[in-house]
């Protein structure tokens, strides 16, 4: 107890001394900014999960082409969830002597359990947000509709037997996802109707779906529960394997999350770490009295690290705060891009923003405390007895494990771990030798320099090791800035490059051979630009290499549901466009028995260059030999396959086309002409999901932006931090320089020279060891190819030395007004 | 060869008048000198003696145009420090005077010959290295020129300084408790080297002690008492 109290009253006194200011501060950083970025992402996180989730219209669909067996309902009755259902079918409408073939659904009261039906009975533009679909004998239908069958609302509509009355038009459905139903003109029935249409038979073709909505430990648990029971032709949805478009947009913005966060630890991590240095240098001397006075050395280290949990744990507690204001801010901001609903933060963030305080404490400043330790009491007599250093490897050790556990949390990631730690220890082993290196060779070469240079360039080789550790600091606060720059430029640049302005938002499939030529021409005459036609086979694999497909495929993979179902192939002349060969060759003739297969499925089916395929098309079958794997952009909406046959070999089967075309706003009712010229025509709107796409990832941007900001803003911070925490002997030095003559102008051009080169060199090696992490983090973390950038290699040494020398020179500045005598009675 | 031309000539080389010090603290303005004149000629040596905390450093600090006063003026072979902005201070500093302090004030990154060349590289000298040398053979260090600071003894340090100061061949010489940290004998041989290099270069020397032998050594002395000139001679 006594102990503690002598802690707190040392603490006080070199807290009045303004001893900790540097630390103090450094913590506050530290912990305000992972608070932030920790609060930040799980709510950001929550609040995308759930918006996705609007797109399914739930938090979970069962998507089934039989209807629901009871006791699945029951299920999720006893978990709790709630529950809604949809069914839809294609049905012809006629009236007033026109044909329609639209797409119904039937759905229960609670439709939509997540996100909203937009609705309006005149003004489209302006329409009404709902959570409740058609009460019954109602009917809510798609605008084209009315066109099409010359109606107006308020008319009757009969789906199948029921007549029911058109109340609404339906301008957005959260759920109308790219499947095939949401091609045809929509209507919107209550479930309690859709036994009176008598459409539906047996044997009708029918799409069920049950969403659900509840607490996720629930909904894993009924996920558990129903997986081993569901047929082929079901399938499980949740945000990740529904939109996997969507999902790899906020899987990687999860990541960069994830990385701002590891970024901001490091940062304050080397900011702590200098300034517990600081400390330390500052405290041998008491240290050394105390031990003097009779202390032991293990009371000495009790002590200091008693002072230093008080001390973290109230910096901690007071980042905690700072973080959640922060934070708070943060959304603020972002108010009008977000959602309107925004979730709350879990109170488990803010205590993960001070364990985080505390562990980059511990890990940090456990290594200069540890030399307080072996500081001898001779030390009072003789100054040249500064602790050695207590084995370097156990405390390099404590501060690198303790990154990695840091690193390995946010990613989870253990190979991701792996390489950034051993990325950053080989980076700093070399980087360390190049700057010894450069120390020693140019130290010769001073003299010729003039005076400001060559005492510029002399203060940093005389101490190599001090040099060195400082370059270090500065070099990975930059990178750490450098990565998150460029890494939030590169995600996106992606992102707008996958859905640019006119990215197609339509597709038309099942043209025949013979429509082909006009479709086209129509198309043209609109002035709609299409993408290729591809000529489209259906067929089916069955055997890889004598083999029944189905004896080799694991279940749930994307291999297993490629099998289950009927594919698409194409042929093609050449390889398709974003359609890259990684392995083997694309054919040289156009009549090899050969196939080109897609990456990732080639991944799941287990086979490589030179196996058999076997495919059923109609009735015949046809094997060929894999020739080349192709990997495929699937984030373009462009038409991709899976599978592509020279020309020839689909030839003697019946094929349709397929194209994608974007058609502008204003245009729909193009649609209409479409569908009337060419019947048999499959429309497939993807308009609406591309608008989702396009919002989600500009709200992802803007809060990417935000987090970018925050974390330079952090970096720079430190930064200041760091060159102030290197400043006591600068100034000390430039004090007796100007005492025995020196102008201030020569101080400070001493102080810029040194600074500048030690950002400078910085710099450079933030540069390259950037560009180093960068090729792995795409390849591993991202899956895009990382582009040399220029502008960064131009730049970043550039801003490095300006950066550093800035804030030396601005640090040492303010000393330099007071008089020489003032600062050598400070000794 | 840096020497003021004043030196010969009978003018005083140092001029206070009416010099005071006051600095704010948290409880308050401390006057810590007051009304202090003092006119020092060329070659004279003068020695300041008062207790601990009477303002002797403070007023050395003035003298020497490391500080400025709060009233009154002092002026350098015959430059009132008034006209001088910081940087016209420091090159007064650079070419015409010397420094000795008790706690030896040197660089710790720079060798012995390193803190010797140091003022004279200040000004451009290209010849620093062997005028350097020439005097830490003078004060008798040939043999450490190339040790840091750290590797040297106290009085070993001091004698670097001594050599230090004198490079410039300073008009001036401030020397604040020189021996105060050091043993008795080894405080008598930097006295003795420091008022031989005095008499060869014919310096005008400043001295602040506790040591009456010392003060004894010196022409004239005064005695400061709560930041006032009690005694002069
Ligand atoms: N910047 C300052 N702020 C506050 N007090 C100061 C400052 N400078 C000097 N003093 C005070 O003025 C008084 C005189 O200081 P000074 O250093 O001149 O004394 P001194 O005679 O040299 O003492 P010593 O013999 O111990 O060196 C002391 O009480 C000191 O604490
Ligand atoms: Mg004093």
């Amino acid at each position: 107890m006594s102990e503690l109290k002598l802690a707190l009253r040392l603490l006080y006194r070199d807290g009045r001394s303004g001893e900790l200011t540097i630390l103090v501060l450094a913590l506050i950083i530290a912990v305000t900014s992972s608070t932030a970025i920790a609060l930040f992402a799980d709510r950001l996180q929550q609040t995308m999960g759930r918006q996705a989730a609007d797109f399914l219209a739930a938090d979970m669909v069962i998507s089934s082409s039989s209807s629901i067996p009871e006791s699945w309902w029951k299920k999720a009755s006893e978990l709790q969830l709630k529950q809604s259902s949809t069914t839809e079918f294609s049905s012809v409408l006629m009236e007033n002597e026109s044909l329609l073939l639209a797409g119904i659904k039937a759905v229960t009261d609670h439709y939509p359990l997540r996100g909203h039906l937009k609705t309006a009975t005149s003004d489209l533009s302006n329409p009404e947000q709902t959570k409740k679909g058609p009460a019954t004998l109602e009917a809510w239908i798609e605008p084209r509709i009315l066109s099409a069958l010359k109606l107006q609302i308020g008319d009757t509509l009969r789906v199948g037997e029921q007549p029911l009355k058109i109340t609404r038009l339906i301008t957005y459905e959260p759920d109308k996802g790219g499947d095939l139903y949401s091609l045809q003109p929509r209507v919107m029935i209550n479930h309690a109707d859709l036994e009176s249409t008598h459409v539906i038979q047996p044997g009708s073709h029918i799409h069920y779906t049950a969403q659900f909505v509840g607490n996720e430990r629930n909904l894993v648990e009924f996920k558990r529960w129903i997986k081993p029971k569901l047929n082929p032709s079901q399938r499980i949805l949740d945000i990740y394997d529904e939109r996997p478009r969507l999902g790899s947009a906020l899987s990687r913005a999860e990541r960069y999350l994830g990385l701002s966060s590891i970024i901001v630890v490091l940062i304050a991590g080397i900011a702590i770490a200098m300034a517990t240095r600081r400390y330390g240098e500052r405290h041998f001397n008491a240290t050394a009295l105390l031990r003097c006075l009779g202390c032991k050395q293990s009371k000495i280290i009790r002590l200091y690290a008693l002072q230093f949990l008080i001390l973290g744990g109230s910096a901690s507690l007071l980042g905690c705060l700072l973080g959640w204001f922060a934070q708070e801010g943060l959304f603020q901001l972002l108010r009008d891009l977000l959602p309107t609903s925004i979730a709350s933060a879990s109170p488990f963030s803010l205590l993960f923003g001070f364990a985080t305080g505390m562990v980059i404490l511990v890990g940090f400043a456990m290594p200069p405390l540890l030399q307080l330790k072996r500081v001898s009491p001779l030390r009072l007599l003789r100054h040249d007895l500064d602790p050695l250093p207590s084995s370097g490897w156990l405390i390099y050790g404590l501060a690198l494990s303790v990154i990695g556990l840091l690193v390995w949390y946010y990613t989870d990631d253990l190979r991701m771990t792996f390489t950034v730690i051993g990325g950053g220890l080989f980076a700093a082993s070399i980087m360390a030798g190049i700057v010894w290196l450069l120390i020693k060779s140019s130290s010769k070469s001073f003299g010729r320099l003039d005076i400001g240079w060559r005492f510029g360039l002399q203060s940093l080789s005389r101490h190599p090791a001090k040099t060195i550790s400082q370059i270090l600091a500065f070099t990975v606060t930059l990178v750490a800035m450098i990565l998150s720059f460029s890494v939030r430029n590169d995600l996106l640049d992606d992102w707008k490059a996958q859905l640019p302005e006119s990215a197609p938002n339509h597709f038309a499939i099942n043209i025949f051979a013979n429509d082909r030529t006009p479709f086209q021409k129509l198309l043209e005459g609109q002035q709609i630009q299409s993408s290729r036609f591809f000529p489209v086979t259906r067929g089916r694999l069955v055997e890889i290499n004598g083999i029944k497909v189905r004896k080799i495929v694991s279940k749930e993979s994307t291999g297993a549901r490629a099998t289950q179902r009927q594919l698409s192939l194409t042929s093609s002349t050449t390889p398709p466009d974003g359609n890259q060969i990684i392995e083997g060759n694309w054919w040289k003739s156009d009549n090899e028995a050969v196939v080109s297969i897609e990456q990732k499925l080639a991944q799941s089916l287990k086979v490589s260059i030179g196996d058999k395929l076997t495919f059923t098309i109609g009735s015949e079958q046809m094997q060929v030999a894999i020739s080349n794997i192709r990997s495929v952009n699937w984030d373009t909406m462009k038409p991709n396959f899976y599978f592509i046959f020279p020309p020839s070999a689909l030839d003697a089967f019946p094929q349709t086309y397929l194209t994608s075309f974007y058609l502008p706003p204003g245009k729909k009712d193009f649609l209409n002409k479409l569908i009337e010229h060419f019947p048999a025509v499959t429309l497939l709107d993807v308009e609406t999901l591309l608008n989702q796409f396009k919002m989600i990832l500009s709200q992802l941007t803007a809060a990417i932006n935000y987090l970018l900001y925050f974390a330079l803003a952090a970096g720079f911070t430190v930064l200041f931090a760091a060159v102030y925490s290197t400043l006591d002997d600068r100034i000390h030095n430039s004090a007796l320089m100007r005492t025995l003559g020196a102008k201030r102008s020569l101080i400070k051009k001493v102080q810029l020279i040194e600074f500048t080169v030690l950002g400078f060199i910085s710099g450079l090696l933030a540069l390259a060891i950037s560009e180093l992490i960068l090729s792995l983090l795409y390849n591993q973390l991202f899956g895009m190819a990382h582009q040399l950038n220029l502008l960064l290699w131009f730049l970043t040494p550039l801003a490095g030395g300006l950066f550093v020398g800035l804030a030396g020179y601005v640090g040492i500045r303010h000393v330099m007004d007071l008089p020489p005598a003032s600062i050598l009675r400070n000794l | 060869m840096h020497s003021s031309p004043d030196k010969q000539s009978n003018a005083p080389i140092i001029e206070a008048i009416n010099l005071g010090k006051k600095v704010s603290t948290s409880e308050g303005t401390l006057e810590i000198l007051s009304s202090v004149d003092l006119i020092i000629n060329p070659a004279d040596t003068l020695a300041i003696m008062g207790t601990s905390g009477s303002g002797k450093s403070t007023l050395l600090s003035l003298l020497a145009a490391l500080d400025e006063p709060t009233t009154g003026s002092v002026s350098l072979f015959g430059q009132p420090l008034a006209q001088l902005d910081e940087d016209g201070r420091a090159e007064l500093r650079n070419q015409s005077i010397g420094f000795v302090f008790q706690s030896f004030q040197l660089l710790p990154g720079l060798t012995a010959l390193e803190n010797v060349m140091l003022p004279l590289e200040l000004c451009g000298d290209k010849n620093a290295a062997d005028a350097a040398q020439a005097l830490l053979e003078r004060v008798g260090l040939s043999n450490r020129t190339h040790h840091t600071p750290r590797q040297l003894s106290g009085g070993e340090q001091q004698r670097v300084a001594l050599a230090r100061a004198f490079v410039t061949e300073p008009g001036i010489l401030f020397a604040d408790e020189p021996t105060g940290n050091l043993d008795s004998k080894t405080g008598e041989q930097i006295v003795e080297l420091l008022f031989e290099l005095n008499r060869e270069k014919q310096t005008t020397l400043v001295l602040v002690t506790h040591d009456e032998p010392l003060a004894a050594l010196c022409q004239r002395t005064i005695r400061l008492e709560a930041g006032t000139v009690v005694c002069q001679s």
